[in-house]
């Protein structure tokens, strides 16, 4: 039987169509997004945090969700990020994307390019088909690069350096052996997944917040705007309002008890704890009570939904008559968390009301998700403004904290009461924390998208510096 | 007009242990038929696999020499291929011994593929299928989608099948129980996959794939850790932990005879437990999860009679192998004979000796099992004695026939069946009866309890679980599979590790009402608090139910709040405008309960032997719609002529 009379093969050098699973992967600081273009949520969401643990032979590095939540002896947690929301440390970055990559979308052996279906009719043709499999299969060489079929959309932040960028070009080309490579930024890719070509899009992620005004697509990149004030930030609030609590709230992780017992709110826990030979060290207990403030954060933490800041006038005496929400640490502690609720996530807003002490010091006032925007819309022509701001995409997984958008959206009328200003919130959870890879998914599946690649012959012609030519 | 008829379909499920397989739905679904080891012995030729492994050897032909030792021995003859002239050589094949296989699946991941083709192919042919045989193929968690176009690849092209379809192991379990929202464990061999499914759609995002180190053998592992001391190998713990006598007993039960060791179950101890000190100093009860061995401290307190016994367990085959059998069997024989001694002294002087059987095995402090020695078995094979030699050395050093008047399921029928399968474990066709066991009885102390304790796999488990329930995005959908708990694959089939792994749900992560809303947010603000009286006490008489319902209407209320298809139609006058976001419903924590799926009731064939397959459960009803009910329109296969059209990648449009 001849299949491939009724299989056309691709042409070499054409990327595109639905021929070709493009993958799409979009790093964040707290996880990294990957999957296969045309898809509509990415199939692989791998932490970007990694274990090392320090040893004689080396350090020995653990990648996945399952191997860096394991308590080992001297594990400890490291991201490769930097705090200016650039890659820092890119060895490791590479092999965190890799890993997101092979584990769960290409597997962890690389396939037979003449047997994984790109390369149909090519040199599978007519009687190949009738040799025995196995015989075909043994033997190939395990050399391959991990991405040697699929061509790479990455996503980068809009603040991105050059340096950067061209390293990004150069990790997918020479490291994973892509044929074809595009970057593009998360805010315009965020943008395309609500539909919308302009607006301006608010992204308040794990490690950095930014707002990024897209005119036609393209990303104004003296409008872009960060802050530090994210989801990470968040959490350090709520770890201050625990240690100002009197008495302290006790933070301890899941992985440290054994077993919890009921006890009456407010009391001492009375749980029983696992020990360790070997504890894994204090960067694996911070990134395991990063998992108990997470459920936290989803549970009680709710934002002052407005009118006025929290600390205006009457609102906290009105926040304080209603019922508060109960929260149960891993170890049986729990207390009802009533005005106190409304506290970290304040701080977004209003830079003043941030909790403070000495390693934390008071954000800056321009940090605000209100200035951020304002500071952005400056950038912009003032004709366009309007448009901007009747196409607000919210994005990124802190803004599901509870009542943010009603809360950013009374910041956004305070400040521009004149104009229609409209947000584009995805109503369900899974286009609101990935929208910037599924925007890529959109588009790195469009047909007319394939012109853009950059392929491999071009790479190699015009070196790493071509990124900055082609991607803008 | 259904394109394909009940008996034409194929469904294969290949595990990192055991690949199961079936031709045909039969009118009530069973467990699979074809049951293979998934392993496969490279061949002399290279790149071709034999299912057994093949043995040369000089034989001699002695007639077998069975028929006079009587039934004990017949199942024991091994199977010869060709059996010739007087120094011949003859190729034997061993269904039995297990050296040198390849195992191409491991940690549920496809790391040998020509040894997994063969495997396929192999289970293919067993089955013997006519031409017109679609094949659904139950997919493991971790294969990635570049392997699914592989094995749409070889499906189509080695067996010119004419439909192919791939179902995910984790919703075919759901499929199975027939709940379209659950949380399965497939606790496997070498790992645990955790999927959370919501509405028939698996959750891929926070799934645990291959969680190492979890599995059945990591209770194995456990089980060798423990009784190393006493000179058990892998195998016997491999094997007492298929036996029941192995327990996994849940958090609090203290082990039989455990008082010398308070240091194993550190949970008893509230002292400790109050200290703040979490991070611990580190006394060395708890290893830290992974390989870091048990010093021999806790092995120590045993038993003196255990002590004695391991001599009994010490390294037979080395000890035939050195030539010393004829010792070694004399000096059993008069072990066996004390013994015997010894039991009638028992049954004289106290009853509960002569029949510890009696006793619960959770409060036995020792129990015996029947070990099939593979090593043994192997090295007696090796050492060339012929057919003859081999018998007599097999009667000899057999131990298991003397207890099979005692086992009422091994005396079923005539062909025995070995301890191992006591757990419900069918060898590959138990029809052609693996030939060839050495049964020796070993007693083991309270070590069986704990293969899950050094290493701590339902603590790891549990993590699991609570992980991907955690990373579901829909917060208000988490209760929902906490509710939905299916634990299912051979490594749980260990007694006890249900129960077990749901006890330590419930100690670690179980959201317990908050003292202090009891009265305030978890039940709305507009029912006063009740007084001391017992005036506000709500009756039954005013739930939605009438005066016939019982329920506690806030019991309802709390409850139903979760689901609102659960609830009473209409709004339950209680509570009218019940505010969602303060019940534990859409922002509150997870899980104020946590519960087991009750498996199907109307699958006779497969209540007896347990649902840990369910997968194939699943598959068979899913099989049944997919390929005959809707007739292809669910597009839940690719058809060849797809394939033609599509290639390999095609395969993603099509499936549940």
């Amino acid at each position: 039987m001849n299949i491939s009379n009724s299989t056309s093969a691709p042409n070499a050098g054409e990327y595109a169509g639905d021929e070709v699973s493009a993958i799409v992967l979009d790093p964040g600081y707290s996880t990294t997004r990957a999957g296969f273009a045309g898809e509509d949520v990415p199939k692989s969401v791998c932490p970007s945090f990694y274990g090392q643990i320090d040893s004689d032979a080396g350090p020995q590095y653990l990648f996945g969700e399952n191997a860096i939540h394991n308590p080992l002896g001297n594990l400890q947690i490291k991201n490769p990020w930097g705090a200016d929301g650039i890659v820092e440390d890119w060895e490791t970055a590479t092999k965190v994307w890799e890993f997101a990559i092979t584990s769960r979308l290409t597997g962890s052996k690389p396939g037979n390019p003449a047997k994984n279906g790109l390369n149909d009719g090519n040199d599978t043709n007519g009687d190949a088909m009738d040799v025995d499999l196995d015989v075909d299969m043994d033997g190939i060489e395990n050399l391959e690069k991990p991405l040697e079929d699929s061509p790479l959309l990455m996503t980068e932040p809009g603040w991105n350096s050059t340096k950067a960028r061209e390293k990004y070009i150069e990790i997918a080309m020479e490291d994973w052996g892509t044929p074809a490579f595009y970057l593009q930024k998360t805010g315009v890719l965020a943008a395309f997944a609500a539909g919308k070509a302009s607006g301006i899009i608010i992204d308040v992620g794990a490690s950095h917040t930014s707002v990024t005004p897209v005119l036609d697509g393209m990303v104004l990149r003296k409008g872009v705007q960060k802050s530090p004030l994210a989801g990470n930030f968040v959490s350090n609030q709520i770890r201050m309002i625990y240690k100002q609590a009197q008495p302290e709230v006790p933070l301890t992780p899941h992985y440290l008890v054994k077993a919890k017992n009921q006890v009456d709110a407010g009391a001492p826990a009375q749980a029983t704890y696992r020990t360790f030979d070997v504890p894994p060290t204090d960067s694996f207990r911070t990134y395991e009570e990063e998992r108990v403030l997470t459920e936290f954060k989803e549970s009680v933490v709710e934002v002052w939904p407005g009118p006025g800041r929290f600390s205006n006038g009457p609102n906290e005496e009105m926040a304080k008559a209603t019922p508060g929400r109960p929260y149960e640490m891993p170890d049986g502690w729990n207390q009802v968390f009533g005005v106190e609720r409304f506290r970290p996530a304040e701080g977004l807003f209003d830079a003043a009301a941030a909790l403070q002490d000495a390693e934390n010091p008071r954000p800056k006032d321009e940090h605000t998700i209100s200035r951020l925007i304002q500071a952005a819309v400056q950038q912009v022509d003032a004709d366009a403004r309007p448009l901007l701001l009747q196409n607000i995409v919210v994005t990124g997984g802190s803004t599901l904290l509870y009542k943010f958008n009603e809360r950013l959206n009374w910041e956004i009328n305070t400040v521009y009461p004149s104009t229609r200003n409209k947000l584009i919130a995805p109503g369900t959870v899974v286009e609101r924390k990935y929208a910037a890879w599924i925007g890529g998914s959109i588009l790195a599946s469009l047909g007319s998208f394939h012109q853009l690649w950059i392929s491999r012959k071009e790479y190699e012609e015009h070196g790493a510096n071509i990124v900055e030519k082609r991607c803008r | 007009m259904p394109p394909f008829k009940d008996e034409q379909i194929i469904i294969i499920a290949p595990g990192s242990e055991t690949t199961v397989a079936q031709l045909g739905l039969p009118e009530s679904f069973t467990p699979a038929r074809l049951r293979v080891r998934s392993r496969m012995f490279p061949a002399d030729a290279k790149g071709q696999w034999e299912p057994y492994k093949v043995r040369r050897r000089q034989d001699q032909p002695d007639k077998p020499a069975e028929a006079q030792n009587g039934a004990p021995a017949a199942d024991d003859a091994p199977k010869t291929i060709a059996n010739g002239d007087d120094d011949e050589v003859v190729y034997e094949e061993d269904r039995v011994s297990e050296e040198g296989a390849v195992w191409p699946i491991q940690e549920g991941r496809i790391v040998d593929w020509p040894c997994f083709f063969a495997l396929i192919e192999h289970v293919y042919n067993a089955m013997n299928p006519p031409f017109h045989a679609p094949i659904l193929l139950i997919a493991q968690p971790a294969w990635t989608p570049k392997e699914h176009e592989k094995l749409t690849q070889f499906f189509f092209e080695k067996f010119k099948t004419p439909a192919f379809g791939l179902m995910d192991a984790a919703l075919a379990t759901s499929w199975a129980y027939g709940v379209h929202t659950a949380t399965v464990v497939d606790v496997g061999k070498d790992k645990v996959d955790v999927t959370a499914i919501s509405e028939f759609i698996p959750h891929t995002q926070g799934r645990v794939v291959s969680l190492a180190g979890c599995g059945g053998e990591a209770l194995t592992q456990g089980l060798l850790t423990k009784l190393k001391t006493k000179g058990f190998t892998r195998d016997m713990c491999e094997q007492l932990k298929k036996n029941p006598i192995c327990e996994i007993l849940p958090v609090g039960i203290p082990l039989p005879g455990s008082d010398g060791l308070p240091e194993a179950d550190p949970v008893t101890n509230p002292a400790a437990a109050a200290s703040t000190g979490a991070t611990g100093s580190g006394a060395a009860a708890a290893a830290a999860i992974g390989n870091v061995p048990r010093g021999p401290g806790a092995d120590t307190e045993v038993g003196e009679e255990a002590a004695e016994d391991a001599e009994g367990v010490l390294d037979v085959a080395s000890i035939v192998a050195g030539g010393k059998m004829n010792e070694y069997l004399a000096k059993k024989e008069k072990e066996k004979q004390d013994k015997v001694i010894t039991k009638k002294k028992g049954v004289e002087t106290s009853a509960t000796a002569a029949r510890p059987i009696r006793l619960p095995n959770a409060r036995r402090e020792k129990a015996t099992f029947l070990y099939e020695d593979h090593v043994l078995l192997d090295t007696l094979k090796n050492m060339n004695l012929g057919t003859k030699g081999m018998a007599d050395a097999h009667a000899a050093l057999d131990e298991g026939p003397q207890r099979r008047g005692q086992d009422a399921e091994n005396s079923a029928d005539g062909e025995p069946r070995s301890a191992v399968e006591a757990n419900g474990v069918h060898e590959p066709g138990s029809a052609t009866a693996r030939t060839g066991h050495i049964r020796r009885e070993i007693e083991v102390g309270h070590e069986r309890f704990q293969a899950a304790t050094s290493n701590n796999v339902l603590e790891k488990i549990a993590d699991a679980v609570h992980r991907t329930i955690s990373s579901m995005d829909e917060v208000k959908k988490r209760s929902e599979l906490w509710d939905a708990l299916i634990v299912c694959g051979n490594g749980s089939k260990v007694r006890g590790f249900k129960d077990a792994l749901v006890a330590i749900l419930q100690t670690k992560y179980l959201i317990s009402p908050s003292s202090a809303t009891m009265f305030t947010s978890e039940i709305p603000s507009n029912i006063s608090t009740p007084l001391g009286t017992g005036a506000n006490t709500p009756q039954p008489q005013l739930g939605p139910h009438g005066g016939a319902s019982q329920v506690n209407p806030l019991l309802l209320a709390a409850t139903t709040s979760q689901n609102p298809l659960l609830g009473p139609p209409g709004n339950n006058p209680m509570i009218p405008g019940m505010p969602t976001h303060n019940m534990h419903s859409s922002h509150g924590q997870t899980p104020t309960s946590i519960k087991f799926v009750k498996p199907p009731e109307y699958f006779p064939e497969w209540k007896d032997v347990g649902f840990d397959e369910s997968a194939f459960l699943g598959a068979q009803v899913a099989a049944k719609v997919i390929f005959v009910v809707d007739q292809g329109q669910s597009k839940g296969y690719m058809t060849r002529p797809d394939y033609n059209e599509q290639g390999p990648m095609g395969i993603h449009d099509y499936g549940l």
